[in-house]
């Protein structure tokens, strides 16, 4: 039989996911993608990781519990600089080491990534496929193709920007609460990753000093819609250290520039009304300011 | 130039000699307190670690007694110690203070010694080096002083007492290399003595961050309130060993590295892995059991705890986690502490 790789819906995949998936798809692994997040996944989480930290993490270590035994081997990547010299988070690069705790060291295979994503790939392509040059092709093939993305804004609506990590927001149940409740009130909404990567990777200010990757795209792309937006929403995960920091950096400069700036912090006991009514206080807020 | 920085428990006395020796006025602030605390949360962020919170505490109390030069450390910018100085920085200049503020990177001894701090201080770099020799030797003492005290903690909690006034008065009179090593010999002695004394009842190996090993006010003097139960305390970590780690010249530092790549995949910045080599090094020497302290929250040790757990399993060695915000109680945190003697005692037995 052939083996299957597991591949994890959580942290980076919403990232690096596709990209990883297709590479595996034209190399002809067999693999499996664990569903999407639901409460038994998250209760599986919390009940077997460590009690601090930050949700996003109990929710991966609850897809590596559900897919432990269903699959031969799972793919955790340890991403330690996905681009530059950019750290990912000390979290990201611990989950590998839990997957160790939760399946086994046999069972885990994590390419450590340096920036460099084709030669650790390359070799683990070496591990299921002999031929190097059908893995070349299949990587060449899996790379997604750059595009500009142009940001147009809409100025007869009221415009709000969300920033929060990928891993957070690409979730049917976040999403309908933040972006639903925004567009309810009539707002037109901004992701992070609407921006284009020129921006998100600038290097000036305070951003040059940020070592996180995904801390410094934040940044920048507060710094973007900061003169752009009517209000910025900030939502990030309890215990989630980077976004501490620097949300708070990003709060105290919103406060200098008078942008009304909403911080919303989540865990698995948050419910979905209290986040629904200070979105709405918010919402009206901004309105009010407006009218002035 | 009145400088101050924020305490780091004993081995403030090196540092205080490093920047008087460069010519600067030390301004240090009053002892830590349940006060330095209540500041430091007042004016951080709710989510971040404790060590920011007490370190801008001192930070606000050395500005209030004068102080117009502050220093903090920074650094890989993995974990998020590098970032303290940026946000402490702009929050002090928010309440209104005037200062200057020199964060100092420890990643570039090179750098340290040949630019930044000949023009900060306006003197030679010959000067700053031998400055850095003093701090080296100074904190070894330091490091020396408090093995030592833990000795005689755990032997006689009272002659404890009359030791650790009389020999901080020594150490803080000391400023030649020669007198030094005089006392540090001295000290290394006195603890060979000691260690031949069969008062010790169990033997406890301390790991976990940095701030919170060297810092008693942090850690709630959990030092103190285990050797009065007679438990002997191991910790490695010191400003000397971090010193010497910084300017690549800690042999031991392999041996560490070579455990904890067992346990861990990756170094998740911070001290995880000086932690878990840390662990393993001590269960090997034969201790009854692991302390790990840490800030709550604090991304690479909890990443740590996971494979303390396992390192647990594999050793058969009791391990406690314990980790502190600013509403830890030391109630709470004795019981924790009785009941795992207890069973380290039972254990023994």
């Amino acid at each position: 039989m052939k083996k299957r790789i597991g591949i994890i819906r959580a942290l980076l995949y919403y990232r690096y996911g596709n990209f990883f998936i297709n590479f595996f798809k034209y190399l002809g692994i067999n693999y499996l993608i664990s569903p999407e997040t639901n409460k038994e996944l998250i209760d599986l989480g919390v009940k077997n990781s460590s009690s601090e930290v930050c949700l996003p993490l109990k929710i991966a270590c609850g897809h590596l519990l559900y897919l432990k035994d269903k699959v031969d081997y799972l793919f955790i990547p340890k991403i330690i600089y996905p681009y530059e010299k950019l750290y990912t988070c000390p979290k990201m690069m611990g989950l590998p080491t839990i997957a160790w705790y939760f399946c086994g060291k046999k069972k885990i295979i994590s390419p450590t990534i340096k920036r460099n994503f084709f030669l650790p790939l390359f070799f683990l392509g070496l591990k299921f496929k002999k031929n190097p040059f059908k893995i070349i092709s299949a990587y060449l093939k899996a790379k997604e193709k750059k595009e500009n993305k142009k940001l147009s804004f809409d100025n007869e609506k009221l415009k709000v920007a969300i920033l929060s990590h990928f891993y957070n927001i690409y979730n049917k149940e976040i999403e309908d609460i933040l972006i639903g409740t925004f567009k309810k009130e009539g707002f037109s909404v901004y992701l992070k990753d609407d921006l284009d990567e020129k921006i998100l990777r600038k290097k000036d200010g305070f951003a040059k000093n940020i070592r996180w990757a995904f801390e410094r795209e934040l940044y920048n792309a507060f710094k973007y819609y900061s003169d752009k937006v009517d209000g910025i929403c900030f939502f990030f995960s309890f215990a989630c250290g980077p976004d501490s920091l620097i949300g708070e950096m990003m709060a105290k400069e919103a406060k200098e520039k008078k942008i009304p700036f909403l911080t919303i912090i989540f865990d698995e006991h948050s419910g979905k009304e209290g986040m629904i009514t200070r979105i709405e206080a918010f919402c009206e807020m901004i309105k009010k300011k407006k009218s002035l | 130039m009145k400088a101050a920085f924020p305490y780091i428990g004993y081995h403030s006395i090196a540092l205080k000699d490093f920047l008087t020796a460069l010519g600067a006025k030390v301004c240090l602030p009053p002892p830590l307190t349940k006060r330095t605390l209540e500041l430091g949360v007042k004016y951080s962020p709710e989510m971040v670690c404790l060590p920011f919170k007490i370190t801008l505490g001192n930070f606000i109390e050395a500005l209030e007694i004068g102080a117009d030069t502050l220093f903090m450390a920074t650094g890989a910018r993995k974990c998020r110690f590098g970032y303290y100085s940026y946000l402490q920085e702009k929050i002090l200049k928010e309440l209104g203070y005037q200062f200057k503020f020199y964060s100092v990177s420890q990643y570039s001894p090179y750098e340290f010694v040949f630019e930044k701090m000949p023009q900060i201080f306006n003197v030679s770099p010959l000067k700053v080096l031998k400055a850095l020799y003093l701090m080296i030797k100074k904190s070894e003492l330091c490091e020396n002083f408090k093995n030592s005290l833990r000795v005689i903690r755990a032997i006689d909690y009272q002659k404890s007492l009359i030791f650790e006034k009389e020999y901080l008065k020594k150490i803080e009179g000391v400023k030649k290399i020669k007198e030094i090593n005089i006392l540090n010999k001295e000290l290394k002695e006195l603890r060979k003595k000691w260690l031949k004394n069969n008062g010790i009842k169990l033997r406890v190996g301390l790991v976990g961050e940095i701030y919170f090993l060297l810092e008693d006010f942090a850690n709630q003097e959990l030092e103190k309130e285990l050797s009065k139960f007679g438990v002997l305390v191991l910790s490695k970590r010191s400003l000397y060993s971090r010193l010497k780690h910084l300017l690549k010249m800690e042999p031991g530092f392999l041996k560490i590295y070579y455990y904890a790549r067992k346990y861990l995949s990756v170094s998740p910045g911070g001290e995880a892995l000086n932690t878990i080599g840390e662990a393993v090094n001590f269960i090997k020497k034969g201790v009854d059991g692991i302390i790990h302290i840490f800030p709550f929250t604090c991304m690479p040790e909890n990443i740590a705890l996971h494979s303390l757990e396992k390192i647990s399993e594999d050793y058969n060695v009791p391990i406690l986690s314990l980790s502190f915000d600013e509403h830890t109680s030391k109630t709470g945190l004795l019981t924790r502490i009785e009941a795992f003697l207890e069973l380290l005692k039972r254990r023994k037995k």
